[in-house]
């Protein structure tokens, strides 16, 4: 990536000497995809380039308000919420494809052997039955943490989690719920994924009452999250962000703490401009905003959604009306994808307060490809050329 | 197929470019064919199995030969441009298995169809393409048989539909291309293969349910390699008899490591279903001598004494090499020969996968739809956009 963020700081300087907004237009990504793909370097380089990710992680500072702490990378974290909620709730079960050794991913490691094979175990290779399975224990009142091994694989469930889980307590009259059910899937881009193993499908979900869908941006957020999706009363999906799954490390509390679901987090205060994303995507963004106050002197407010239905309409929209100007990013492809609810939503209720138009800096609307990884996601350049253009308007 | 046809035939003719003394000795001392004795199936709703006999011609075993050995070769050069990650991404070998696609593509025709999962590198070359065609789509050039967008699990060729990344989604879709045999009524077959691992998959029974309610000639294959990823047969289904899954639809099970068997049961399973007698199921019981895919050591959940046994005494290759030897259809020097063409045409082809440039920017957003006008892709942001071209 070294080249091709060289050509592109050339390329955005250049955009800067340009002056007037309509001399951009002659800088399509051409400089972009000139410096990265023309093959100058050796074979070695071009391979060590793309070991390079697009963010950084950046850690909270340790939390002090929840005992002694331990520093945990976001699978380990993971497996210390898992751990907790086996402790606390005798009828909670894990399953899953792979789970009993450890998993795909190391989530469940120790359980199996801390728990016993009864609470800890590994399903065939079926999604359907997976979900549908656990939406069975679930209504009997068990507590049932389903592991679906990529999210990309959760569509042969989507009918049992949109039709069966999603509308057991409305169609019930509160009967009947499967309010224990917990599904977990490893989440988004991973830089070498390709087509299915790297998707984001928290849309296809958001179109859905009834279910809650939250994804993490840090370990400390994925302990107190999961623990708190697993408590909650309504089927919850909680998307693990792959790519941080060794990449973020940080400090965690051992002993069990939850954090509210449908409550945004406002990382960062600022005046001129918000940034809202969940996942990874919230680092990208993050670098972006100290981009912006060392090169443009502008102060972002940077929020983390976390929750993704039902999602926080207040923090966003007072966070709008403070600044006047929003910026949502996320990997999955712009048709459709959630920053258009939320820019609707935003657009409904802050109109007269909108400097500029609410900027989506989102994936293309392909296929999430394979070898065009680099240039398919939403990355700190695309989003920072986007804030300019909203403080510019 | 034909490419291979017509190197084997530059083979042949090429030993008579040699001194005549070896030509003499070459022609006097090989027989034309040899009978075999292969494993009798185990049968399920089948009154009658595939033959326990058969003729392999020197033409075919070495032609067989030369195949199995390209893959072979195939998949051990993917994995070291894997390990120089030059290859990257999620990549499935498929070695130790030869004898499935090898034996498969000797007992269908060039215009009955195949669609597999994604351990498919070895079925592209037997479906058609050339090794270079290969290296190129897993090393994403654009010289790849998918242009360089597919990858590894994304190969396609004709009457080869993939290359397929979600478990058990290609059944359903070889029943459908089954169903279109029937319609076209051209006698063609086609064969659906899955593994042990996506025999658990709820869409696999549709399928089995539709192609025997209207009687489709689908020929499907449980390629049984025993272990789905890291969990063993044992662990993950309620019966590993697989050949019996379809319940109603009849099965077979086969040695999967004996190419000839795999021939012989192919051939009788195209019969069946040309005859219109409705789906059949064959299990081939095969072994990868790789983990699941590159990112897999393969030793966690099997012992490396198992994988070092399966080499020993059911190597394909060694299996058929030790047959043409003993029957006089081959010399040991000939079999020699082939590997050494086999990896100068794999070292070529891996070569030109390194060195062919990549597929240009502009196509990411080409063949999201079939359009005419091209139309734009939006996507990160509203100033780059792809155009997508059909």
């Amino acid at each position: 990536m070294g080249s091709a963020i060289g050509s592109s700081l050339s390329w955005l300087l250049r955009l800067r000497a340009a002056g007037a907004e309509g001399h951009w237009r002659r800088f399509r990504g051409v400089g972009l995809a000139r410096g990265f793909l023309h093959p100058s370097a050796t074979v070695e380089d071009a391979a060590q380039r793309r070991q390079v990710a697009h963010f950084t992680f950046q850690p909270d500072p340790e939390p002090r308000e929840y005992g002694q702490t331990q520093k945990m990378n976001l699978f380990q974290s993971v497996t210390s919420a898992l751990d907790n909620s086996l402790a606390k709730d005798p009828t909670a079960v894990i399953f899953g494809e792979d789970v009993a050794f450890g998993g795909v991913f190391r989530c469940t490691v120790g359980l199996r052997d801390k728990y016993g094979k009864d609470r800890v175990f590994n399903t065939p290779l079926c999604e359907q039955g997976i979900v549908g399975f656990g939406i069975g224990i679930a209504v009997t009142g068990a507590t049932a943490i389903a592991e679906i091994q990529f999210a990309d694989y959760i569509f042969p469930a989507f009918d049992q989690i949109v039709n069966e889980a999603a509308k057991y307590r409305y169609r019930s009259g509160d009967l009947f719920n499967c309010g224990s059910l917990t599904i977990r899937s490893p989440w988004g881009c991973v830089g070498h994924g390709a087509l299915y193993h790297s998707q984001s499908p928290e849309a296809f979900f958001a179109h859905c009452p009834g279910i809650k869908v939250v994804i993490p941006r840090s370990p400390f957020q994925a302990k107190g999250l999961l623990l708190s999706c697993i408590e909650d009363k309504n089927p919850c999906i909680f998307f693990e962000p792959k790519i941080l799954y060794r990449a973020a490390a940080e400090q965690v509390p051992i002993e069990p703490y939850n954090i509210p679901l449908s409550q945004a987090e406002v990382i960062q205060e600022g005046s001129d401009v918000t940034l809202v994303a969940w996942g990874t995507q919230v680092h990208v963004i993050r670098e972006v905003a100290s981009m912006a106050k060392e090169k443009l002197g502008v102060s972002c407010e940077i929020i983390d959604l976390r929750t993704i239905i039902p999602w926080d309409v207040d923090t966003v929209c007072k966070s709008v009306i403070k600044t006047g100007r929003l910026l949502i990013s996320h990997e999955a492809p712009l048709t459709g994808g959630f920053a258009s609810e939320i820019s609707s939503t935003v657009q409904e209720e802050c109109f007269l307060n909108l400097e500029a138009p609410i900027s989506r800096v989102c994936g293309y609307d392909t296929p999430f490809p394979h070898i065009f990884e680099p240039f398919y996601i939403p990355d700190k350049w695309k989003c920072y050329d986007a804030l300019r253009k909203m403080i510019n308007y | 197929m034909r490419k291979m046809l017509a190197a084997v035939s530059r083979v042949l003719s090429g030993a008579s470019q040699k001194p005549a003394s070896r030509v003499l000795v070459a022609s006097r001392n090989f027989a034309n064919d040899a009978t075999f004795e292969i494993k009798k199936c185990d049968l399920h709703r089948l009154e009658e199995g595939p033959p326990v006999t058969t003729v392999l011609t020197r033409e075919d075993g070495l032609r067989y030969y030369r195949m199995m050995q390209t893959v072979r070769r195939m998949e051990l050069k993917a994995d070291q441009l894997y390990k120089q990650k030059i290859i990257r991404g999620f990549c499935h070998l498929c070695d130790g298995q030869e004898a499935c696609c090898v034996g498969l593509e000797a007992g269908i025709n060039p215009t009955d169809h195949l669609i597999t999962a994604y351990r498919a590198h070895g079925f592209t070359f037997t479906r058609g393409l050339s090794v270079r065609e290969i290296l190129a789509e897993l090393t994403g050039r654009k010289g790849g048989c998918a242009k360089g967008k597919g990858g590894s699990m994304h190969m396609y060729a004709k009457n080869f539909y993939g290359g397929n990344g979600i478990v058990g989604a290609q059944v359903p879709l070889g029943a459908g291309i089954a169903l279109a045999c029937k319609y076209n009524g051209k006698d063609e077959v086609c064969l659906t293969l899955y593994g042990d691992g996506a025999a658990n998959q709820g869409q696999i029974f549709e399928a089995y349910n539709m192609a025997a309610l209207w009687k489709l000639p689908c020929i499907f294959i449980c390629e049984n390699n025993r272990y789905g990823m890291g969990t063993s047969v044992e662990r993950a289904a309620a019966s590993t008899d697989y050949y019996k899954r379809g319940d109603f639809i009849p099965g077979l099970r086969v040695d999967g490591m004996d190419i000839l068997c795999v021939r012989e049961a192919t051939r009788f399973a195209a019969a069946y279903c040309r005859s219109g007698k409705g789906p059949i199921l064959m299990e081939l019981q095969t072994y990868r001598y790789h983990g699941h895919s590159m990112s897999d050591p393969g030793v966690s959940y099997r012992t490396r004494e198992e994988i070092q046994e399966v080499r020993s005494k059911s190597d394909p290759i060694m299996l058929l090499k030790d047959r043409m030897v003993n029957s006089n259809l081959a010399s040991v020097e000939e079999l020699k020969e082939i590997d050494v063409e086999v990896r100068k045409e794999i070292e070529d082809a891996a070569q030109f996968a390194t060195a062919d440039p990549e597929p240009p920017l502009e196509e990411l957003g080409y063949h999201i739809y079939s359009s005419d006008p091209p139309f734009e892709v939006r996507g990160a942001n509203q100033w780059i956009k792809f155009k997508s071209v059909s």
